[in-house]
């Protein structure tokens, strides 16, 4: 290179003047939209509460899909009554973890043991997470749980056995290690979505009021329904932007 | 000579108290050790702690001693840098408090970790967007500072100590660091980094670990409650009123225990200075309350319930954090500034009051759910909980006498320009 230069006489003032034109079409290449290429799936959790009927089969597949032990509930369904007698509804809200776009538990987690997958799920890294407890106080919507170690040993025998392999890592046994003394939270069944398998809480809905979807696709029933104008999210007002979209 | 005669029979009084002291002390940290035990044993579980308010008493000691250390250290740099020679008698025994201090802090937060032995993560692993994670390196980088000060604070007279063949003088030989300068030149240069480190030391203290750890809290938008900007301010005064208070009450019972006089111009200052810090501090805290009862939020509307009519709240809030911590003080220092016994008393409960201004801070504003429909908390400290806390301070206590028998913490003699104030 520098050979060259001398052969075609550059000057020593422009041959060190700054060169950024490969830094440029590197930059033009990463910033490039290519509209031909498919947006990768970011997914996105739809639950009518309409067609909610309170049943809790979510909850409880959930439990039985991820082996939670007591204490950690990834999903749970909010059961209110709203108004005094005689106008009185009741509002059943199912909650999973929100996979916000700007999640609060990544924000505080002072290791980056939470962090946002490009598929648009909040993970939890089992083996980096001290436990510090700070997302579960940041996290606006309770969707977080501390492992305190508990089992159902005494109820289900061999609970102990195994673990859900969640976000794909391989099963093991439950002893004092991670995800003991960690906080876990719902991934919206990763370890499934991989597989290509619904959430289980989706799958076993009974009033079919849960979708999961991809919001990258224009085309996906999710992105349909959250497009609608009926679409609300839970406390808006902070900002978080969650992935969880509720039609009233 | 009347002196020695004093010394001749105080002698065994001093001893058995010592060694009631010492006993005490060890049956803390043996109760301590026992709560550790439990601790690592069942982990977390062995804890009142639940999903629902995963913060209690540990965290809320940890902010209470980093406060503390803060608090103590400000006090030292008015010494060190801004040149106010009434207080150089507690000097030294400020940045000594205050690494002690910081070191219950970070027992009390490895305790607090679900994973213990993976600490070191957060040393390692860096993310720069949260608080949490500028703080432990800002405790790392103050600590240090706070011991180099302490060095060179001491350095002369642990070359002077080094000289005996004892025990005390050869634990002086070691902290030493092989220095032997004795010349007036070396001391004014330690006087000379005393002041650079303490004027680094003042915006770290201030901004990075009491300031940060208030930020800690204060950034939590989901805690209507803490998520205020003067809540970093508050973390700040309430540490200059409790590291005052400490300071104080070491002082008081240190020279009572030595038979030494006390300095009462000195004390009633620096208990002035207490009191003013902690009426600065209602007022924030008055503020606090105002913020959170404008928002009209349900959440900050049910934290201020439970502060102020919760279960706990007639020990926490009224008697401990209001009657002990503030009222009672204050009126010791109005009606009783010359009795150095008021002031002690008004600082050591100003010490205690501090711990539930703690408690109210951290555990509150969890009780609450996060979203209507999902159940609410209670928390009462479990006994694994109180006998580690009670180790932790035994600990603490057992270090900080050892550290004043052994180290040079008073001064040898007292500097020029107050020769004439200085006793004995």
């Amino acid at each position: 290179m520098a050979k060259e230069n001398i052969n075609e006489k550059i000057s020593r003032r422009d041959f060190f003047k700054p060169n950024f034109s490969g830094a440029k079409a590197w930059a033009a290449e990463l910033f490039a939209e290519d509209e031909t290429k498919p947006k990768e799936t970011k997914w996105a959790m739809l639950i009518d509460l309409q067609k909610c009927i309170g049943c809790d089969t979510c909850t409880v597949s959930c439990k039985a899909e991820n082996r939670t032990p007591p204490g950690v509930t990834y999903n749970v369904v909010l059961k209110e009554e709203v108004g005094t007698f005689p106008n009185v509804t009741k509002v059943n809200i199912p909650r999973p973890c929100m996979q916000c776009d700007q999640p609060a538990c990544k924000q505080v987690c002072p290791v980056k043991a939470t962090y946002k997958m490009k598929n648009g799920i909040v993970a939890i890294d089992y083996n980096r997470c001290i436990g510090c407890r700070y997302c579960m106080v940041a996290c606006p919507y309770g969707a977080r749980y501390f492992d305190f170690g508990e089992n159902y040993e005494q109820e289900m025998l061999g609970y102990n056995s195994y673990q859900t392999n969640e976000y794909g890592v391989e099963k093991r046994e439950r002893k004092k290690k991670a995800p003991v003394g960690i906080v876990r939270k719902c991934h919206f069944c990763f370890h499934r979505l991989q597989r290509g398998e619904e959430p289980a809480c989706v799958e076993t809905c009974l009033g079919d009021a849960r979708y999961i979807g991809d919001l990258n696709n224009p085309d996906s029933i999710v992105s349909k329904l959250v497009h609608s104008g009926r679409a609300v999210r839970l406390k808006e007002y902070m900002a978080t932007e969650p992935r969880v979209y509720y039609l009233k | 000579m009347p002196s020695k005669t004093i010394a001749q029979n105080t002698v065994t009084p001093i001893k058995t108290n010592r060694v009631i002291w010492y006993g005490f002390l060890s049956v803390l940290v043996l109760i301590g050790v026992y709560g550790l035990i439990m601790r690592m044993e069942m982990g977390l579980i062995s804890t009142n702690l639940t999903s629902n308010v995963p913060w209690g008493a540990w965290v809320a000691f940890y902010i209470y001693f980093v406060g503390l250390s803060a608090g103590a250290f400000l006090l030292s740099s008015l010494i060190f840098v801004f040149g106010m020679e009434k207080y150089e008698k507690i000097g030294r025994e400020a940045l000594l408090a205050a690494i002690l201090s910081m070191v219950l802090a970070m027992m009390f937060i490895s305790l607090d970790l679900g994973r213990m032995e993976r600490f070191w993560h957060s040393l390692v692993y860096f993310n720069p967007f949260s608080v949490l994670a500028y703080e432990v390196r800002f405790y790392g980088l103050y600590v240090l500072i706070l011991i180099a000060e302490l060095y060179l604070s001491m350095r002369q007279d642990l070359i002077k100590n080094a000289r005996k063949n004892d025990l005390k003088g050869k634990i002086a030989k070691i902290c030493s660091l092989g220095s032997t300068d004795l010349s007036k030149e070396s001391e004014a240069r330690d006087h000379k980094w005393l002041k650079i480190l303490g004027s680094i030391g003042i915006p770290i203290a201030i901004f990075g670990v009491h300031g940060g750890t208030g930020a800690l809290f204060a950034v939590v938008k989901a805690q209507h409650y803490w998520n205020s900007a003067v809540f970093p301010v508050i973390f700040v005064v309430s540490a200059l009123v409790s590291g005052t208070a400490l300071l104080i009450t070491f002082y008081i019972i240190r020279q009572k225990v030595k038979g030494g006089r006390v300095d009462k111009a000195m004390v009633q200052s620096l208990a002035g200075l207490m009191i003013g810090f902690l009426i600065v501090d209602i007022g924030l805290q008055f503020y606090e309350y105002l913020i959170s009862a404008y928002s009209l939020d349900h959440q900050a509307l049910d934290t201020l319930a439970i502060l102020f009519g919760g279960k706990f709240s007639f020990i926490a809030f009224w008697l401990v954090q209001t009657f002990i911590g503030a009222v009672v003080p204050i009126f010791l220092y109005l009606k009783f500034k010359e009795s150095v016994n008021a002031l002690l008393t008004a600082a050591i409960m100003v010490v205690l009051g501090i711990v539930a201004v703690r408690f109210n801070i951290v555990v509150p504003p969890l009780l609450i759910p996060q979203l209507a429909g999902l159940s609410g908390g209670y928390y009462f400290p479990s006994s694994v909980e109180w006998m580690t806390s009670v180790g932790v301070i035994g600990f603490g206590l057992l270090l900080y006498s050892l550290a004043v028998s052994i180290l040079p913490v008073d001064l040898s003699r007292p500097i020029e320009k107050m020769g004439e104030r200085s006793e004995r």
